[in-house]
C-alpha cells in the first residue's frame, strides 16, 4: 500500500469517526438546551395559571393557541405527580397531530384538586434541530471531498520527486556513471534525500572501481610469473633433450601450473560474480545453448561410454552469455565426472527449472556440496564448479538444489527461485 | 612471416621469440610503449603480439595509433586480465584475437597464423607442407592431389599441427586448443589420443609420410623427421 493511500484511509476514517461523535453531541446538547427552554415556558404558564387561580378562584379558560394547549381535569382520589413528558398532541388549526412537550400539574381549586396539562408544539425546535443537524452533514460531506482531493492532487505532486529518487535507484547500475535523476523540490527531507542517494552511489561506485582495479592487477600479477613458467615449459619441451623419467616430471609440472592457474580464474570468478563485475546481461535461448554443450562434450560421454538423453524446451532466459555457458560447463563436467563407466546423463530443461540427472556411486555427497573447496575424496576438481554454479544462480535469484535418489545425483536451477 | 612482440615481461618475451624465430620467421620486439609506438609507426608487421599494461602507457592506445596510421597489421592481444570488457575494448578498437594469459606457446602460435592467414586471404589461403595441401578456408586436405575426408576436430588437429611444425605439443594444450576452456574439468586427455590416431591413419592411407611421433606421454610432434 502507497503511503499516500494509508495516509488517506488513515485520515478520512478517522475525520468521520470524529465528525459522527462531534455530530451526535451537537444533537444531545441542542435537543438538551431547547427542551430546557420548553420547559421553563411550559413552568411560566403553569405559575401563571396558579397565579390566575389564586387571585380569581377559578380555572382560566382551557384555551387552544397556535402552540400551546391547556386543558384541565378533575381528579379524585389519586393525585398524580408534577411532570414533565413528550407528548403529541393535535394542531386543529394545522389539522394534524404534532409532538409536543406537556407539563402535567395540579392545582387546587377550592379545596379540590384539578389536574393541569400544559402542551407547547415542539415543531419549532424539531426544526431547528434537523435544521443544524443538515449543516453539520453537510459541513462534513465537504471537509470529507476536499480532504480526498487534496491527498489525491496534492499530496501526489508532493511525493513525485520521492518516485523519481526512487525510479533512479531502481535503474541504478555500478558500472555507468551517470548522477540517480531528480526533481526539483523545495521539500528539504526529498532534496537530503536525493544527496544521500547520490553521495551513496558515488561510494558504491568508488568501491566498485577499486576492487575492479584490484582483480585485475591482482590478476595481472599473478598471471604473469605462471605464463612466464608455462612458457620455459613450452621452451623446455623443444630441446628434446630428456628422457621418459624426466617427461614424466614435465608432466606433472605442466598439471600443477594448469591446475594453478584455473584455481586463480576459478577464484577471480568468484569474486567477479559476488561483486556483481559481469555486466553482459541479455536473452539467451538455454535450449540451443544445452544442445551445443551436449555436442561439445562428447567426446568426454564417450570417453566413459555415457549416453546422453534429453527433454528440452524451447527456454528463454535473460542472464549473461559468459555465466549462462560456466553454469553449464560445470552442470556437465560435473554429471561426467562423478559417474560411472557406461552410465547415463539425463538433462530436462522446461520454462520452470534445468534438471540435470547422472549416474553414479551413491552416498559420498556431502551436504557442503555448494561451497568452496568442498569436494568428495576422489573428485579430481578444486571443489570450485558448484560455488560458482551456486553464485551464479544467486546472481540471477535462481534456486540450485541437489537431491540424490537411488543412485542418481539430481541438481536442478529453478528459474524462479 | 614478420613479427612485432611487445612485451614488457623479459622471461616471457624470450620464449616467446625463441618459439617463433626459425622456419622463415623474423621477430622483433618492444618492451615499453616508446619503442612500439616507434616500430608501428616505422615498419609495418604481418602480426603484432600486443600486452596489455606497458611501461610507459597502455596497450590499447598502440591500437589506436595503428587505426590512425591506416595500417592493416594483424593484432593479438595477450594479456593477463581476464575481464570480459577488456576483451571487447580490445576487439572494438581493432585487434583480430585476444589471448589470456598464462597461454601455451603453440597456441599462440597457432592463433598468429590464423591472423596472418586471414590478413593474407586474397593471397594464399592453403598451407602447404611436403606433399600435403591444406586449403583452411575449404577446410580441405589433399595429399599428393588425392583427397583427404577428416572430421572438424581432425581438420583443426592437423591445422594446429602445421602452425606448430617440428614443435612439440602437449597434450594439454592441443585440449584447450580444441575444446577451449571445458578441459579443466578433467586431467585425463586419453581421448585426444583416438583423434591422433584417426587423423594420423587417415593421412598415411592418402599416401602421405608419418610426419607424427608421440613425445614421451607428454605430447606430440609434427614434422621432418
Amino acid at each position: 500500500m502507497k503511503l499516500a493511500n494509508r495516509y488517506n484511509r488513515v485520515n478520512i476514517l478517522t475525520s468521520i469517526v470524529v465528525f459522527a461523535i462531534t455530530g451526535l453531541i451537537y444533537y444531545v446538547v441542542i435537543h438538551f438546551i431547547l427542551t430546557e427552554k420548553l420547559d421553563r415556558d411550559l413552568v411560566v404558564e403553569e405559575n401563571e395559571i396558579r397565579q390566575y387561580v389564586d387571585t380569581y378562584h377559578k380555572l382560566p379558560l382551557p384555551a387552544s393557541y397556535l402552540d400551546q394547549k391547556i386543558a384541565y381535569k378533575n381528579l379524585s382520589g389519586h393525585v398524580p405527580e408534577r411532570e414533565f413528558l413528550y407528548t403529541r398532541y393535535y394542531n386543529a388549526k394545522e389539522q394534524e397531530n404534532e409532538p409536543g412537550r406537556s407539563l402535567i400539574t395540579v392545582v387546587y381549586l377550592n379545596g379540590k384538586a384539578v389536574e393541569v396539562t400544559i402542551t407547547k408544539s415542539r415543531v419549532e425546535s424539531e426544526d431547528l434541530v434537523r435544521i443544524i443537524l443538515l449543516i453539520t452533514i453537510g459541513i462534513t460531506l465537504i471537509l470529507l471531498l476536499s480532504l480526498l482531493l487534496i491527498n489525491r492532487f496534492v499530496l501526489n505532486r508532493l511525493w513525485r520527486p520521492f518516485y523519481a529518487i526512487l525510479n533512479g535507484m531502481k535503474s541504478f547500475e555500478v558500472a555507468r556513471m551517470d548522477a540517480i535523476a531528480h526533481e526539483d523540490t523545495r521539500i528539504d527531507e526529498f532534496n537530503e534525500l536525493h544527496q544521500s542517494v547520490n553521495a551513496m552511489a558515488e561510494r558504491v561506485r568508488r568501491d566498485y572501481k577499486e576492487l575492479k582495479s584490484f582483480t585485475d592487477n591482482a590478476s595481472h600479477e599473478m598471471m604473469t610469473p605462471l605464463a612466464v613458467i608455462n612458457s620455459k615449459l613450452d621452451s623446455l619441451l623443444q630441446t628434446e633433450s630428456f628422457t621418459a623419467q624426466q617427461g614424466e616430471l614435465l608432466a606433472d609440472v605442466y598439471h600443477a601450473t594448469g591446475r594453478l592457474s584455473r584455481l586463480h580464474q576459478s577464484l577471480l570468478l568468484l569474486a567477479k560474480i559476488e561483486n556483481n563485475l559481469i555486466p553482459d546481461f541479455q536473452e539467451i535461448d538455454l535450449k540451443e545453448m544445452v544442445e551445443v554443450k551436449g555436442r561439445q562434450f562428447q567426446e568426454l560421454f564417450e570417453k566413459d561410454g555415457l549416453s546422453l538423453t534429453t527433454d528440452l524446451q524451447v527456454v528463454e532466459i535473460k542472464m549473461s552469455r559468459y555465466l549462462a555457458d560456466i553454469l553449464l560447463n560445470n552442470l556437465f563436467s560435473n554429471g561426467v565426472r562423478h559417474n560411472i563407466t557406461g552410465g547415463y546423463i539425463r538433462v530436462e530443461l522446461s520454462s520452470v527449472a534445468l534438471i540435470m540427472a547422472n549416474s553414479g556411486k551413491p552416498g559420498n555427497i556431502q551436504s557442503k556440496i555448494f561451497d568452496r573447496f568442498s569436494k568428495s575424496a576422489d573428485s579430481e576438481g578444486m571443489g570450485l564448479g558448484l560455488a560458482i554454479s551456486k553464485q551464479i544462480c544467486n546472481l540471477y535469484g535462481f534456486r540450485i538444489s541437489y537431491q540424490e535418489e537411488n543412485g542418481e545425483h539430481i541438481f536442478a536451477v529453478y528459474f524462479g527461485g | 612471416m614478420k613479427i612485432l612482440v611487445i612485451e614488457d615481461e623479459p622471461a616471457l618475451l624470450e620464449s616467446i621469440l625463441a618459439y617463433f624465430t626459425g622456419e622463415g620467421n623474423i621477430c622483433e620486439h618492444a618492451s615499453d610503449f616508446a619503442l612500439a609506438s616507434e616500430k608501428i609507426a616505422v615498419y609495418s608487421y604481418d602480426c603484432i603480439l600486443l600486452d596489455l599494461g606497458l611501461p610507459g602507457g597502455e596497450g590499447l592506445e598502440l591500437l589506436t595509433k595503428l587505426k590512425q596510421l591506416k595500417k592493416r597489421d594483424g593484432v593479438l592481444i595477450i594479456s593477463a586480465r581476464h575481464s570480459l570488457d577488456d576483451k571487447l575494448a580490445g576487439l572494438d578498437l581493432g585487434a583480430d584475437d585476444y589471448l589470456v594469459k598464462p597461454f601455451h606457446l603453440s597456441e599462440l602460435k597457432a592463433r598468429v597464423s590464423a591472423i596472418v592467414r586471414r590478413k593474407n586471404f586474397d593471397g594464399d589461403n592453403v598451407i602447404h607442407f611436403n606433399e600435403m595441401a591444406v586449403d583452411v578456408s575449404a577446410m580441405k586436405v589433399t595429399v599428393k592431389g588425392n583427397l583427404v575426408i577428416l572430421t572438424k576436430k581432425e581438420f583443426d588437429l592437423l591445422v594446429y599441427f602445421l602452425s606448430n611444425r617440428n614443435k612439440v605439443v602437449t597434450k594439454n594444450a592441443m585440449a584447450e586448443h580444441l575444446w577451449g576452456d571445458e578441459m579443466d574439468l578433467s586431467d585425463d586427455f586419453d581421448f585426444i589420443y583416438t583423434h591422433v590416431k584417426n587423423l594420423r591413419k587417415k593421412l598415411l592411407e592418402a599416401g602421405a609420410a608419418d610426419y607424427l611421433r608421440s613425445v614421451y606421454g607428454i605430447g606430440y610432434k609434427f614434422g621432418d623427421i
